[in-house]
């Protein structure tokens, strides 16, 4: 839990706070290991001094002790303690074998007589690193008997003083030091992050659709791996946009492409009927005196010139550009019929239409028709030659298009283009007009939705319906 | 010890007078004997610069040299003093009297004056108190069994009221020196103490801080001052009377006198035996109540 945690912090906390502790753990190490050196030589120095010290008393007492002399065992110990001033005896008592005092260096607290009750060692010298005391003893023995005992308290406030000072010494060393490195830690991988965030930054924008590359000011700064990262970076940016402009251009070419085909089915259009027109033509010429076959022919004549007029017309409201946004109208839907004609008629397609528009819709008429005609050419190149194509078109609240084909289906890269609606045209070739048309769809605030049929696929289209006052606003 | 350095000094110095007899080649003059004087412990001994001076003055009065001789107890100095070991010595009234037979007074000091001191008991300042009766069970402080004031005087006044130390007191210490009992009551190893009001006055100008906790519980009658003896029949006669004289002048010159404003006395005067009355008869009436 808590790894994961640490995991998430940026490396420019993590390495100052892995640098600070381990500092802390060398830290504490070394003041642990000076710590027990000084509590060693302090011991030592202690137990040495004390014992010198219970030399010289014992010599100079043991005399006076057999004969219980309370004087001058009392003079020796206060002659004792003025010598051994470095020693600081804060207290000694001297007792019989059976721990009644002959004399203590404060009578008053051990008066001649009274009991020593003490549980230490005999024969020990004790001190508690960080103590304020030390004590001592020693039994003194003349041949063949306990003489008596001394006890002796040392102070050693001192020694507990030197040992502060020195752990406060360390702790606040040893502190110092570990932010110092802390610090110099994060400086550090600040510094060395920096390409890093920069290469961040530059990612992050290119996620976003707007690749930049990162300035040579930028550039110069670095050296060794993040100059190679920036450099196949700004060259990735570059073959970036190369392909965005290939894809333009591609779909300029297509564009064109289309048009090529529509002049040329437009040709076709009006191609079809000049044979017959020319024959009626002729025929009017050479028995024009005839009336039933003058009539015929003029009949005919008017029926091709008024086919050529309705295809001229239909191409007209096609490319007729409207600026101004004209609504929907139920003709516009009657009229894609005709435009997609010839393509199925090549293709021996049955074009369904259940046109359910009564009245003008408030929509565009441009973008929408666009998006339908894509649509409607799209599911004719899925659908089987002599297949159906239905266009279903209804409005309740909304306008709702429905396209169904009877073809192997949608492929998957095909219906995420066309519901993906991204800003940059798809990589592969095809699918131009199912981009265009997600990109119609999503600027009329609209939703696409593709359902499987068997056989086939089923896209639904629905189209809010813009408020005329909203309109009228804009 | 001492015996032992005195015999081997005369050793030496027989050693030396049959080489001389050997060797007539040497002119110098034998050195003289010096003056051998005893001091006890009982006296301000711990002051070195004293003890210089005095010296000096002795040797500069006398014209001979001087040696001070210290023991521990007043029994050793007693001891050499009656067995001809020491031309002199200061003592107390307690050993003068009880070896008068075989001592003659040489000088008596002369403290305001007079040639009589007393003897004080001490207690700590905050106890209650009243009379030596109430320091029953004390741990008391002597300073020397042959000593008038440090214990004779305690000791006849127990005996008066019929009781001895060691069952009127719990426990008895000797110190050895009138200072020490002022330290052992100071201290509080012991409860109270007899001492001689001389030194317990003298201290008490020198080192107020070491009676600071102490009082006077109780003061004897004026008795004699401890005084200097020689042997009945001295070593050298000539010897002990420059001593006396050299004593007795000790306030004519500037030597001297810086010797008396150390001890804090006036002088040296000479005094008949029955100064020592009172103490003879302390000491009687101790013997007597047993």
């Amino acid at each position: 839990m808590l790894m994961t945690r640490l995991g998430k912090w940026p490396i420019t906390v993590k390495v100052p706070l892995a640098v600070a502790a381990l500092m802390i753990t060398v830290g504490v190490i070394v003041s642990e290991q000076v710590l027990r050196r000084l509590e060693e030589t302090q011991t030592r120095f202690l137990s040495d001094l004390s014992q010198s010290y219970l030399d010289g008393l014992s010599s100079s007492i043991t005399p006076a002790l057999l004969r219980e002399d309370n004087w001058e065992v009392y003079d020796a110990i206060d002659r004792a303690k003025t010598i051994n001033r470095g020693l600081r005896a804060i207290e000694t008592i001297v007792t019989n074998a059976d721990r009644s005092v002959i004399a203590a260096s404060d009578p008053r607290v051990h008066p001649i007589g009274s009991q020593v009750e003490t549980s230490l060692p005999i024969n020990k010298f004790s001190f508690e690193a960080g103590a304020n005391t030390a004590s001592a003893m020693r039994v003194l023995s003349y041949p063949g008997r306990t003489a008596g005992i001394i006890f002796a308290t040392f102070d050693t406030r001192h020694l507990a003083a030197e040992r502060r000072d020195v752990l406060w010494a360390l702790t606040i060393s040893n502190g110092i030091l570990t932010l110092t490195l802390a610090l110099a830690g994060w400086f550090l991988v600040m510094r060395m992050m920096s390409p890093v965030r920069v290469l961040t930054d530059h990612l992050g924008a290119a996620q976003d659709g707007h690749a930049d590359l990162i300035p040579s000011s930028n550039l110069s700064k670095t050296s060794g791996e993040f100059h190679l990262l920036f450099k196949s970076y700004n060259a990735l940016v570059r073959s970036m946009r190369d392909r965005e402009e290939l894809a333009i251009r591609l779909a300029e070419e297509k564009r064109l492409g289309s048009l090529g085909r529509l002049a040329s089915s437009l040709a076709h259009e009006i191609n079809n009927p000049l044979g017959g027109l020319f024959n009626a033509l002729s025929t009017l010429k050479s028995h024009g005196a005839v009336e039933h076959v003058r009539e015929r022919s003029l009949g005919l004549l008017e029926r091709g010139l008024n086919g050529i007029k309705d295809t001229v017309r239909t191409t007209l409201t096609v490319y007729r550009s409207d600026s101004q946004s004209r609504p929907l109208e139920p003709s516009d839907i009657d009229d894609l019929r005709l435009l997609v004609a010839p393509e199925a008629k090549r293709r021996s397609i049955r074009i369904e239409m259940i046109n359910g528009l009564i009245e003008k819709m408030p929509v565009p008429a441009t973008p929408v028709r666009q998006a339908i005609l894509n649509l409607l050419l799209n599911a004719i190149a899925a659908s089987p030659d002599g297949g159906t194509v239905t266009l279903t078109t209804n409005s309740t609240e909304q306008l709702e298009i429905t396209v169904r084909d009877r073809g192997p289906g949608l492929p998957d890269w095909a219906a995420e283009v066309l519901s993906a609606a991204k800003l940059t045209p798809p990589r592969s070739e095809g699918g131009l007009g199912l981009w265009t048309t997600s990109r119609l769809i999503v600027q009329l605030s609209g939703r696409i939705s593709i359902k499987r049929a068997d056989p086939g696929a089923e896209i639904f289209i629905h189209i809010p319906l813009t408020r005329p006052e909203l309109a009228s606003a804009a | 010890m001492a015996s032992k350095a005195e015999l081997s000094r005369r050793v030496v110095v027989g050693t030396g007078l049959a080489l001389l007899l050997l060797k007539p080649a040497r002119s110098e003059p034998t050195s003289p004997e010096p003056i051998r004087f005893g001091l006890t412990p009982v006296f301000l001994t711990s002051d070195l610069e004293l003890l210089g001076r005095l010296q000096s003055y002795l040797q500069l009065a006398t014209g001979l040299p001087v040696n001070l001789v210290e023991r521990r107890t007043y029994q050793e100095i007693t001891a050499m003093l009656i067995s001809g070991q020491l031309d002199a010595a200061w003592i107390c009234g307690y050993p003068y009297v009880a070896h008068r037979h075989e001592l003659q007074l040489v000088a008596v000091p002369l403290w305001h004056q007079k040639p009589l001191y007393q003897s004080y008991v001490i207690v700590d300042k905050k106890r209650d108190a009243q009379t030596l009766a109430d320091l029953r069970g004390d741990i008391h402080a002597f300073s020397d069994p042959d000593s008038n004031s440090g214990f004779l005087v305690t000791r006849a006044n127990l005996a008066a009221m019929g009781l001895r130390p060691e069952n009127f007191f719990r426990r008895s210490i000797f110190t050895y020196g009138h200072r020490n009992v002022i330290r052992a009551v100071a201290s509080g190893l012991a409860q109270s103490g007899s001492v001689d009001g001389y030194v317990y006055d003298v201290v008490a100008n020198l080192e107020p801080t070491l009676v600071s906790n102490i009082r006077i519980l109780s003061a004897s009658e004026w008795l004699g001052f401890p005084p200097i003896a020689g042997p009945k029949n001295p070593p050298d006669g000539q010897r002990l009377s420059l001593l006396k004289t050299a004593l007795l002048d000790i306030h004519k010159i500037e030597e001297g006198r810086a010797v008396l404003a150390m001890l804090q006395l006036d002088g040296f005067a000479s005094e008949g035996a029955q100064l020592y009355d009172t103490i003879a008869a302390k000491a009687a009436f101790v013997a007597t109540a047993g």
